[in-house]
């Protein structure tokens, strides 16, 4: 993994250093395609010297081939030809600039975005689970895929569209005056007028569009829970009330947009009508100075094509502005990204033990970040010894997915230590570690691909043997032989072909197959039926007896043979045995026995 | 100049304004009878629209006369006459001032069109989509649905708000320019006319190559958006067996590939500005040398071969435009097809008249039938009876027919053959209202809404006092819980990060309580809760239940132990049925599953 020293700044004074480090992070990416970067702009000058030299052969034409001014007033139609064919050229000419600048630019931006993306995309990969919790995936998403495209768009247009217009904009003023300085007095007028209304729109369009967003997401938020939770509302008769709930959200939203769009409609012509006025007031100049001998009416023609350029350049300014304030909004979501450091770092240790499968937990304690310091597991200590089946029960939210959850450090403990096979689990390179550990989650997930490879995840390698031992083993044989394309059924997008059971299943095969030395379960067979889940439990201890297992459980059935169970309770330990010596010995246990299995 | 300024604006990415010209096109496939239907959306609206026409119309006219205004000038120039100058400048501000009020109010009545009709046409959807049958929504993909009502809504709204008077205005400025070019001087209108070829072929070859690039962009960048939503989404399995590096190449590669298409889409796309320039200023040379010749010989005057060069730009833009627009109708009108396909969907059946107001809660399922797909029967003649007040548990293995049971009951399908009644009335036969109103369900898949959990608990019961509500809290042991939570019971439920499986469960329970139904389901409400809590839950119930009929399902065979009757199922029948005790003393099939359970322990 690469690291990046310039993210580690303190955050201070957060948004002018943010500010700073997007630029930084830009400059860093975009330094590698340097040459594009610069060669882009440059043939854009080229394209644009090009359109600004059009307006001047065009008032040649006019002066001298049809007017014939310098001619004593007889048109030169050779004149006319010849300027004609230099002005297809040139144009040529600044078609291929043109198509150039666009491949540099092209080269440029999509790689830099290509390697942005990546990079995050990495940078995510090595995340703790505490830091993807704290972006939430679906903000992770947005970050990596359309964040990424914005700086994306915006370093193209930095590089093409912004060129281009500030080009325009001043070869416009100096064409212009070239022609004759008194056309500066309109653009010197009118100039003041549109950069006020420029940043006028500016001003009361932007926040609008935060508005216009936050009520979309409303919107959609509102449908998607009633698509999804369809059976409730129609459980409960809400159907009017859900509909009056879309309806104002439906309101605030086509107001907004018809604000937006309304304060464009203001915006396009008056624009349009200082535009309009600036060519009435170049005519009327021109005229001046045509009458005093000073330009010719080519220039009068070529002047109105220069100040019509000069003026659009200013207006899309505008558009630039949102252009930027977009891309550097986008650019600080994706420098949170690149700027948090993977909270786990990499141990050393990546050797042999003598013990294999043994899990202690010396003086643990656990609190959530951003929680407020409320611990979830205190001054905990526990030993899991070698091959031995460990159970788990406690309440709800008493801390048992926490206590497993440190074992592979998808989070680190707070206080005390976590040791596998007698090394600090902090010392352990992860792979290392987490190589020696096999985890089903109580979320089972399941990717959008075959059965098979779902199962053989974390082994790729895995023999047809292997697979099917590992599926006889999770009692998933069954269902999947019954699927049309057997281990090669394709598994829809988020596991929505699977139902809940099977999705365990296979996320227990997954588990198995890999073959670890510690096995962890954490909550994985509640969707199984009790039979069902008997039968797993005996394959285990047939098939992968030396496995150190750990069970999370609701049902005592499901922990009952273990070698020892443990009670976990406000995140203590209540209590930890055997099922005979916590029923003799337990109150709670007797308390949750009594509640599953008194008669 | 007419063609910079637009084009200025069309780069604005505003919401309701077009997007890039070389968006997909989509073909819909009964466009015409669609179009119609999208039409009439537009009935009430009649006087907006007509309106809208003519300020059409008077801009097309005032921006097709203004060049002519400003070649009289430049006529009035070279001809050193500066008398007519003043007088025509004049009027050319008048012109342009009437053209500035007319776009504004062009822009302003579309826009007010196009949020009244897309207001209208979401209404319309979302009454569907609230009111489709529950059959629809499990067999068709969640996404596809939202995409129909954000998306295509989204884009019918753009088309309406932009196309529809772009379109109208384009067509009059071609017919508007073709006319006062020819007025003017036919030979050269003639010559103006190559440039409309040259660019519609050009239009034609360039769009033609750029659609492959831009269809493999499309499928890539799908491809790359699932990677990350299914590897971000399961990153904790990612990480759980090390798969980072393998994740991470894989993306790489992805990632790699998009660029490329999206390089060389982007060069493509790219160089239809330049071509465009190219084609237009050889057009401008044509008139420049034409017109020149034709000048020289007197036929026309240089304000003419002005007016021209105006005129060719203004008429070869429309052209362009209304290849574009036609494109995007395609693509609204494909997407008005998918919504109006949900919005013809078959609402659910929701008849009956009954009422279940003085209802004492006995459930008869009588010879009852039913299968999602044709011949895959889910229940095969199903008969049970519930009677009133009694608390009745359904157990057995996955598929066996017990969610079907409840989706029956609570008609969220409809049996094929057999019936159910309540109190002796067939449930076809009872307002849906009515009955869905008495009777309260908790689902395994827990929902709760983005609302505070005041709200969520009172879904139910709108009226219900804060009392009523801690109260049904406490019974469903999640008062302290909420408690604990940051604003209590104000605290705004976000997303599924801030509360447990557990938790969710307890919410929607307690929200079920706070009903106060006559029938209550629990369908593996209390999965994810510890057995402890879950018995006090239950001993709760007890009491609120009194007298009123509750259906368990449960895989944990503690949950409905205490049932007064348990219904063993098996392949949509009913094999067993007895209290505990009876079906324990009958050792048969509960029997096994109990002692699954009970297997190697002493009592």
């Amino acid at each position: 993994m690469r690291t990046r020293s310039i993210f580690s700044t303190s955050i201070s004074e957060e948004e002018n250093s943010q500010k700073a480090r997007v630029q930084e992070t830009m400059i860093k990416y975009l330094r590698k395609y340097w040459l594009f970067f610069i060669l882009a702009p440059l043939f854009m000058l080229g394209e644009v010297s090009m359109d600004l030299l059009q307006p001047r052969l065009m008032g040649r034409i006019v002066d001298e081939g049809v007017l014939g001014l310098s001619n004593g007033g007889v048109g030169d139609i050779a004149l006319v030809m010849s300027t004609g064919v230099r002005m297809i050229g040139l144009v040529l000419f600044g078609c291929l600039c043109g198509i150039l600048s666009g491949v540099f630019a092209n080269l440029c931006s999509q790689n830099f975005g290509n390697d942005v993306r990546k990079a995050a995309f990495r940078r995510v990969m090595a995340f703790s689970f505490e830091q993807t919790d704290r972006f939430s995936t679906g903000s992770l998403i947005t970050r990596v895929t359309n964040d990424i495209t914005q700086i994306q768009n915006l370093v193209s247009q930095c590089i093409r569209g912004f060129v281009r217009t500030f080009l325009l904009f001043a070869g416009g003023i100096v064409c212009m005056l070239s022609l004759h300085l008194s056309f500066g007095v309109v653009v010197a007028c009118a100039m003041p007028l549109i950069v006020l209304c420029v940043l006028f729109f500016i001003g009361r369009a932007n926040p609008l569009f935060a508005v216009l967003q936050e009520k979309l997401d409303r919107l959609n938020n509102v449908m998607q829970e009633n698509v999804s939770g369809t059976r409730v509302v129609k459980a409960y008769v809400k159907e009017a009330y859900e509909q009056e709930r879309f309806g104002a959200a439906n309101d605030g939203l086509v107001e907004t947009q018809l604000r937006v769009l309304l304060l464009f409609s203001y915006m396009t012509p008056i624009m349009n009508i200082i535009l309009n006025v600036s060519v009435v007031a170049v005519i009327k100049v021109g005229a001046l100075q045509v009458g005093a001998g000073n330009v010719t009416p080519g220039d009068v023609m070529a002047a109105v094509t220069y100040i019509s350029q000069i003026l659009n350049a200013v207006m899309r300014v505008n558009m630039i502005f949102q252009m930027v304030s977009r891309g550097v909004a986008s650019g600080r979501r994706v420098q949170e990204v690149l700027d948090c450091e993977p909270a786990i770092r990499d141990g050393a240790f990546d050797g042999d033990t003598p013990v294999r499968g043994k899990v202690e937990f010396r003086d643990v304690s656990f609190a959530y970040p951003g929680m407020g310091g409320e611990r979830v597991l205190s001054h905990l200590n526990l030993t899991i010894h070698p091959g031995e089946t460990f159970g788990i029960l406690g309440a709800t939210g008493c801390g048992k997915s926490t206590l497993v959850n440190l074992i592979p450090r998808f989070y680190d403990a707070t206080q005390g230590q976590v040791l596998v096979d007698d090394v600090d689990v902090r010392d352990y390179t992860l792979p290392a570690l987490r190589g020696r550990i096999a985890v089903a989650l109580q979320k089972s997930e399941v990717f959008g691909t075959t059965i098979r490879e779902n199962i053989a995840w974390g082994d790729p390698e895995a023999s047809e043997e292997q697979i099917r031992r590992a599926a006889d083993a999770a009692q998933a044989t069954e269902f999947i032989d019954a699927k049309a394309d057997g281990l090669d059924e394709r598994v829809a997008q988020g596991g929505h072909s699977l139902s809940g059971g099977q999705k365990q299943r296979v996320a227990i095969a997954r588990a198995v197959l890999k073959n670890a030395e510690i096995l962890i379960f954490d909550d994985t067979t509640s969707a199984l039926d009790l039979k069902t889940e008997a039968k797993l439990y005996e394959a285990l201890k047939r098939e992968y007896a030396d496995m150190t297992k750990i069970i999370i459980a609701q049902r005592i059935a499901s922990v009952k043979d273990a070698d020892r169970i443990a009670v976990i309770d406000n995140g203590r330990l209540a209590a930890c045995g055997s099922h005979e010596e916590l029923m003799a010995g337990s109150e709670i246990y007797r308390d949750i026995y009594d509640s599953q299995l008194k008669r | 100049m007419g063609e910079q300024r637009e084009q200025s604006m069309s780069n604005y990415k505003l919401p309701g304004m077009r997007g890039p010209r070389n968006r997909q096109v989509e073909k819909p496939q009964e466009g015409f009878k669609t179009l119609r239907r999208l039409v009439l959306y537009f009935a009430g609206e009649r006087r907006v629209v007509l309106f809208l026409f003519f300020v059409v119309f008077v801009v097309v006219i005032a921006s097709v006369y203004a060049p002519r205004l400003q070649s009289d000038a430049i006529d009035s120039i070279s001809a050193r006459d500066f008398g007519a100058l003043p007088a025509t400048l004049l009027v050319m501000l008048a012109v342009y001032a009437v053209q500035s009020v007319g776009t504004f109010l062009q822009s302003r009545e579309s826009a007010v069109l196009s949020q009244r009709v897309v207001k209208r046409m979401r209404e319309d959807l979302f009454d569907c989509v609230v009111n489709l049958p529950v059959s629809y929504i499990d067999s068709h993909s969640h996404g596809d649905i939202m995409s129909r009502m954000t998306n295509d809504v989204e884009n019918i709204s753009n088309t309406v708000s932009q196309s529809l008077s772009s379109l109208f205005s384009g067509v009059l400025t071609v017919i508007g320019t073709v006319a006062m070019m020819l007025w003017l001087c036919p030979p050269l209108a003639l010559l103006s006319c190559t440039t409309v070829i040259l660019t519609v072929t050009a239009t034609k070859f360039l769009s033609g190559a750029m659609r492959t690039f831009y269809r493999r962009r499309q499928a890539l960048l799908g491809a790359l958006n699932g990677t990350v939503e299914e590897m971000v989404g399961g990153c904790r399995t990612v990480a759980a067996y090390g798969r980072q590096e393998a994740v991470t190449a894989s993306f790489d590669r992805t990632a790699d590939e998009l660029t490329r298409a999206g390089i060389f889409a982007e060069i493509l796309g790219g160089s239809m500005g330049p071509v465009m320039n190219v084609i237009n200023n050889v057009g401008f040379v044509i008139i420049a040398a034409f017109g020149g010749y034709f000048a020289v010989h007197g036929v026309i005057s240089i304000g003419i071969i002005s007016a021209f060069i105006v005129y060719a730009k203004q008429f070869g833009r429309p052209i362009d435009e209304i290849a574009q627009i036609y494109g995007q109708i395609q693509t609204a009108v494909a997407g008005a097809e998918r919504v109006f396909a949900i919005i013809d969907e078959a609402r659910e059946d929701k008849s009956g008249s009954g009422t279940m107001e003085g209802a004492k809660g006995v459930i008869n399922f009588r010879g009852v039938n039913f299968s999602y797909l044709p011949g895959q029967q889910v229940l095969h003649d199903f008969d049970l009876e519930v009677r009133a007040g009694h608390k009745i548990a359904l157990v057995g293995a996955t598929g066996s027919g017990k969610t079907t049971v409840v989706n029956l009951l609570m008609r969220f399908y409809d049996v094929d053959s057999g019936e159910i009644l309540i109190d002796g009335v067939n449930i076809r036969d009872i307002d849906c209202r009515s009955l869905r109103e008495n009777t309260a369900i908790v689902l395994q898949d827990t929902v709760l809404f983005a609302d505070t959990v005041r709200n969520n608990l009172k879904y139910g019961r709108q009226d219900a006092t804060d009392e009523e509500m801690e109260e049904a809290a406490r019974m469903s042991n999640c008062h302290d819980m909420i408690l604990r939570l940051r604003d209590g019971y104000d605290t705004l439920l976000t997303g599924e990060g801030s509360l447990s499986q557990g938790q969710r469960q307890l919410l929607a329970i307690a929200r079920a309580f706070l009903a106060q139904p006559k029938i209550l389901i629990l369908d593996e409400a209390t999965s994810s809760v510890d057995t402890r809590t879950e018995k006090r839950i239950q001993d709760a119930m007890v009491k609120l239940m009194e007298n009123r009929t509750s259906l368990i399902i449960a895989h944990r065979l503690s949950t409905i132990r205490d049932a007064d009757y348990i219904v063993v199922m098996d392949r949509g029948r009913i094999i067993e049925a007895g209290n505990h005790e009876e079906l324990i003393a009958a050792r048969g099939k509960y029997y096994e599953l109990y002692m699954t359970q009970f297997a190697g322990s002493a009592t």
